[in-house]
């Protein structure tokens, strides 16, 4: 049990994938423009991980080594069209918020990265674990960044205005601001590991 | 798994044939419900622009030039307005499209922005500016032809995007142009 | 004419993939360390942009549309992609080894590049025709070059820079991006 606990911890804090590895940085771009946003397609992304995870740990030893990599796109393309499908059906809202997006988690490093380093290796519960370690770390992260730039640029939390909104700057809300955002947050996080 | 033709063969086809059933049961499942939420979403816009109305609306609809569409509501067999789809290529980044309520007096009752790819904090306004009771830029309850107060009208454009406040009113009047043309013709 | 003119202004420099719709944002962060692998990066997403949508659109309108098979859409697209960049690079390798040894190193990166399947995805989706979803794919590839490179020539320069430590690296080129991405902003708007 510890070591499970332990395997989410790592996953959200020691390597967090946007903020210590870097990965997956479109859609932590691209779908940061406000907090809600942020926390959904970390939410969605995170879904599709522990699937992902889950299910190749089950197939490993089914899987020959030569064509795995095929195999892993195979099952991740498969979970995010789910997902894809589902939201569609019922929160069309959030759907089109996200967009291309949402197809796009295919090729979001982290998933491709997570199945061939740790759930081809490690049984199913660890792989679930780290699934939802990694992938509550690329939510956080997320969120964080959503928080900063919607609060920044239209003086708002997740909708509820924090001061007026004329006071924002706008530039936060657009590409720019998504850049220097995930930027200046990186340094704050190498700045804490390294003390 | 030994990495022998066979099995490489077998694995993937195999994978690949689940994969797809199951996709194929899933996508089944969720046909009726991605349909549906098109189409309450868009009598949801409806019944917020119009007065209110019994018809199946979305099943009458009248194409009445490229791209934009009329839908005659009806409160038991009497027409009570209509709401009419329209569009603008004009915008900041490409083209809106919004759907525009009048009632059977020609008096516009309400809109909504369906799709649209503007500018977030500028552009993106449009969406409740233009329906801002009292302020100088509400278009609710207007009868006729409208302008921007830049070009001599007056209706107050977005502060720092006069392009898409322009887009707009075009598009707002291109509605009207077709709400105008079928009352018309319904009561001659 | 004037609508392809306007496509390539457009997928170039107004709508720039990597500043304003965010793909392709790991090479262009990974491969921007010096200008002659920008050149090279650049050069293999063009080719391979436009041999994969151009095939896409063959599945896509031949395949997937008349069987009402677009659920499995993003599966057969990937899939393309991976096998079509395969086998560009044995046959690249086969017969030109010189382009090889030029591109060559960048082929495997290109499978995980979202800005390929981002394209494919947005042609599909906006039912553009044969020879426009080609153009667009291409005007789009060169305008991802065009940011890889300049942001390239921007960071030799950074490199010959005392940057604080905990900004040095991906810190400062982000930055760097956001101040390149407002210049862009520039072109926000303009139509041809």
């Amino acid at each position: 049990m510890n070591n499970a606990l332990n395997t989410i911890y790592d996953g959200l804090v020691r390597r967090n994938p946007t903020f210590v590895l870097v990965l997956g940085m479109c859609p932590t771009l691209g779908t940061t423009s406000s907090a809600f946003t942020g926390l959904s397609m970390g939410l969605a992304t995170l879904l599709v991980l522990m699937c992902s995870n889950a299910a190749i740990s089950v197939l490993k030893s089914l899987i020959p080594d030569k064509v795995r990599i095929p195999a892993y796109i195979v099952v991740i393309a498969s979970f995010v069209t789910i997902v894809q499908m589902v939201m569609q059906a019922w929160m069309p809202g959030l759907y089109s918020a996200l967009g291309i997006f949402i197809p796009l988690i295919v090729v979001n490093c982290i998933l491709l990265g997570r199945a061939e380093a740790y759930a081809s290796k490690n049984n199913v519960l660890l792989s679930i674990c780290d699934g939802v370690g990694i992938g509550l770390g690329f939510t956080c992260a997320l969120t964080l960044i959503g928080i900063v730039r919607e609060v920044l640029g239209t003086g708002a939390v997740f909708g509820i205005q924090v001061y007026d909104s004329d006071f924002g700057a706008l530039l936060f809300v657009l590409a720019p601001g998504a850049f220097i955002v995930l930027g200046l947050l990186i340094a704050l996080f190498n700045r804490i590991n390294v003390k | 798994m030994k990495s022998t033709l066979r099995n490489m063969v077998f694995s993937l086809t195999g994978l690949t044939l689940f994969v797809g059933v199951a996709l194929a049961v899933v996508s089944l499942i969720t046909a009726q419900p991605i349909a549906d939420a098109g189409r309450k979403a868009r009598i949801a816009a409806m019944s917020d622009i119009l007065p209110r109305f019994d018809n199946d609306i979305l099943s009458e609809v009248i194409e009445c030039e490229d791209g934009i569409f009329l839908y005659p509501a009806t409160l038991e067999g009497v027409a009570v307005g209509a709401a009419v789809e329209t569009y603008s290529d004009d915008g900041f980044s490409g083209r809106f499209s919004l759907i525009v309520g009048f009632d059977s007096s020609g008096v516009l009752k309400g809109y909504r922005v369906l799709e649209h790819a503007e500018t977030p904090g500028l552009g993106a306004k449009m969406s409740d500016w233009f329906s801002m009771a009292g302020s100088r830029h509400c278009v609710l309850g207007t009868v006729g032809a409208l302008s921007l107060s830049a070009d001599g009208g007056d209706i107050d454009a977005i502060t720092g995007a006069t392009i898409t406040s322009r887009a707009f009113i075009g598009a707002v009047n291109k509605a009207r142009q077709a709400f105008d043309n079928y009352n018309t013709g319904a009561n001659e | 004419m004037l609508a392809y003119l306007s496509i390539i202004f457009s997928a170039i420099l107004v709508n720039n993939i990597v500043f304003t719709q965010f793909l392709g944002i790991c090479p262009f962060v990974g491969v921007s360390k010096n200008l002659d692998s920008a050149f090279g990066m650049g050069m293999a997403v063009t080719f391979v942009m436009a041999l994969a949508t151009a095939v896409t659109w063959l599945l896509q309108h031949y395949v997937l549309l008349p069987f009402n098979l677009v659920y499995i859409q993003t599966i057969v697209f990937i899939l393309v992609i991976a096998v079509l960049v395969q086998m560009l690079e044995i046959i690249m390798k086969k017969t030109s080894p010189s382009l090889y040894a030029a591109l060559g190193v960048f082929l495997p990166l290109i499978t995980t590049n979202c800005a390929v399947l981002g394209v494919a995805i947005i042609v599909a989706q906006k039912n553009f025709d044969f020879l426009y979803s080609v153009v667009y794919a291409v005007a789009t590839a060169l305008g991802f070059s065009l940011a890889l490179i300049l942001f390239a020539g921007i960071r030799t320069q950074l490199a010959l820079s005392d940057v604080p430590r905990s900004m040095q690296g991906v810190p400062i080129a982000l930055i760097t991006a956001g101040i390149l991405a407002m210049a862009f902003m520039v072109f926000s708007g303009i139509k041809l």
